[in-house]
């Protein structure tokens, strides 16, 4: 799909784009994983990791960005050429927005305004488990050019929609049960509101795959 | 090899309400065209419909039968020999490939411009006023009033109003193309059927040719034969993609650049095949 062009130098600029965006990937995924990790178990070192490494993720979004305008500008694609130099700028959005997502979550374990009890916890694992898996899967598809396998991310970004809804749920009635861990409630929405937000950016991957399709 | 039918569509049609929108004229209808150079069939079953005041471009790689098709448009090919279009070509509803047709009535009406510009040995004004001139008598008067819209309609004008009588042969090489234009619409045709005509211009004259013709495109059915895809990008509204005399697919420019519906087109216009 991205190969095959008789100017090869073409090819080589263009896989080794797409090549970057799997590299940015893998490394916005293990941010989401250590941000989890760090909420979890309430760990200073890792939120800090996380944090450490964000400007990482930036460098790639920038870096990339630079490829992509290189490539538009000698290049002029067009036809698919086209639709998978735009749609990899736009999955590159996503990646540095689940990046942006890490770092809030790192950012309440930071701050240190309280742990949260066991079972705020175990909502925030359990989501940030779904969203990981779901954002592996949609990474997995960019990774192969996958249609197929980015077509189910949509369903299970559905699914962890439901589960964020019923954790929102779960940690109000716990609010209302001590109204007394009030900021930490506050900080275990916004960490299960990340999580979600880190299903949508995995399910806008697997559509940007998706639009890479040709009608023939 | 079987060949799947082309996807040909206008560049306009019906819009998301259902409702017409200004749909395009067909000026020229082209059904079941087949060409022979002898016994060489060189252009396979095109049927394409070509809009009026509008842009058309065809693209394809080298000996695709593009210039071809183009040069049955107004007859060329009966200039030699050997040659034969079977078919039909309907400009108006008129069947121009009918054996009756004055050939000389139709390249007044379908006028062509060439890839090199053939400026003839002779002053600007004269270069303009030459095919005026075998149409019909006119007053001197006249005549110059003909040549000044020809080559404002151009937009080479302001360029070359002070030097009319000088030999036209010493303008640049985009201006003499536009000089082959003005000679090509002050006969007032319908159509203008342009082959390649800036592969042997510099950026800034290609597009200062580009300019003209999107200023002509609301008057006349403008037909271009492209090598260059950012050129036919640029300036077409429909683009037709021609493939070993076949015609592959057809319709609104910004489909065939940006998601074509059949492989061949896209292999192509990415550049992985031509």
């Amino acid at each position: 799909m991205i190969e095959g062009h008789i100017a090869r130098a073409f090819d080589g600029a263009l896989l080794a784009l797409h090549l970057k965006i799997v590299e940015m990937g893998g490394l916005a995924l293990d941010q989401a994983r250590e941000a989890v990790r760090a909420y979890e178990e309430w760990s200073l070192q890792a939120a800090t990791r996380v944090m450490e490494r964000e400007h990482r993720v930036n460098a790639y979004d920038r870096e990339i960005d630079r490829e992509q305008l290189t490539l538009i500008a000698r290049r002029q694609p067009v036809g698919s050429d086209l639709r998978i130099i735009i749609a990899m700028s736009k999955m590159v959005g996503e990646l540095e927005r689940v990046g942006d997502e890490a770092k809030k979550i790192a950012r309440v374990v930071i701050d240190d305004t309280g742990r949260p009890p066991g079972a705020t916890s175990r909502d925030a694992v359990h989501l940030g488990k779904l969203a990981q898996d779901l954002l592996r899967m949609a990474l997995d598809a960019v990774d192969r050019l996958d249609f197929a396998l980015a077509a189910k991310v949509i369903p299970g970004d559905r699914e962890l929609d439901a589960e964020y809804a019923a954790g929102l749920r779960r940690l109000l009635t716990r609010a209302m049960e001590n109204p007394r861990g009030f900021e930490v409630t506050v900080q275990a929405a916004f960490v299960l509101k990340s999580l979600e937000r880190i299903g949508d950016h995995a399910r806008n991957l697997a559509r940007h795959v998706l639009s890479m399709q040709a009608r023939f | 090899m079987s060949v799947p039918a082309p996807h040909v569509e206008a560049s306009d049609g019906e819009s998301a309400s259902g409702r017409k929108r200004d749909a395009p004229v067909v000026k020229f209808d082209i059904r079941h065209l087949d060409f022979f150079y002898g016994e060489h069939r060189a252009l396979k079953d095109i049927n394409l419909q070509l809009a009026d005041r509008a842009v058309t471009a065809f693209i394809g790689p080298s000996g695709c039968g593009k210039s071809t098709l183009l040069r049955i448009l107004n007859r060329m090919y009966a200039l030699y020999p050997g040659q034969r279009a079977t078919g039909e070509a309907l400009l108006d509803g008129e069947n121009i490939l009918q054996p009756g047709v004055d050939v000389t009535s139709l390249r007044f009406r379908v006028g062509m411009v060439f890839q090199k510009p053939t400026p003839f040995p002779m002053s600007v004004f004269d270069n303009v006023a030459f095919g005026l001139r075998l149409a019909r008598r006119m007053p001197r008067a006249e005549l110059a009033v003909q040549v000044e819209r020809a080559l404002r309609d151009a937009a080479i004008w302001d360029e070359v109003k002070d030097k009319l009588h000088e030999d036209g042969r010493g303008l640049s090489g985009g201006q003499q193309q536009r000089l082959c234009i003005a000679r090509t619409i002050a006969l007032q045709p319908e159509v203008i059927l342009l082959d390649e005509p800036t592969a042997a211009l510099d950026p800034i004259s290609t597009l200062r040719i580009e300019e003209t013709l999107q200023g002509l495109c609301s008057k006349y059915c403008i037909i271009i034969v492209t090598h260059n895809l950012q050129q036919a990008a640029r300036i077409s509204s429909t683009t037709a993609f021609m493939y070993m005399g076949e015609l592959v697919e057809a319709g609104p420019t910004e489909r065939i650049f940006t998601s074509p519906q059949q492989r061949r087109t896209d292999d192509y216009v990415t550049g992985r095949f031509g």
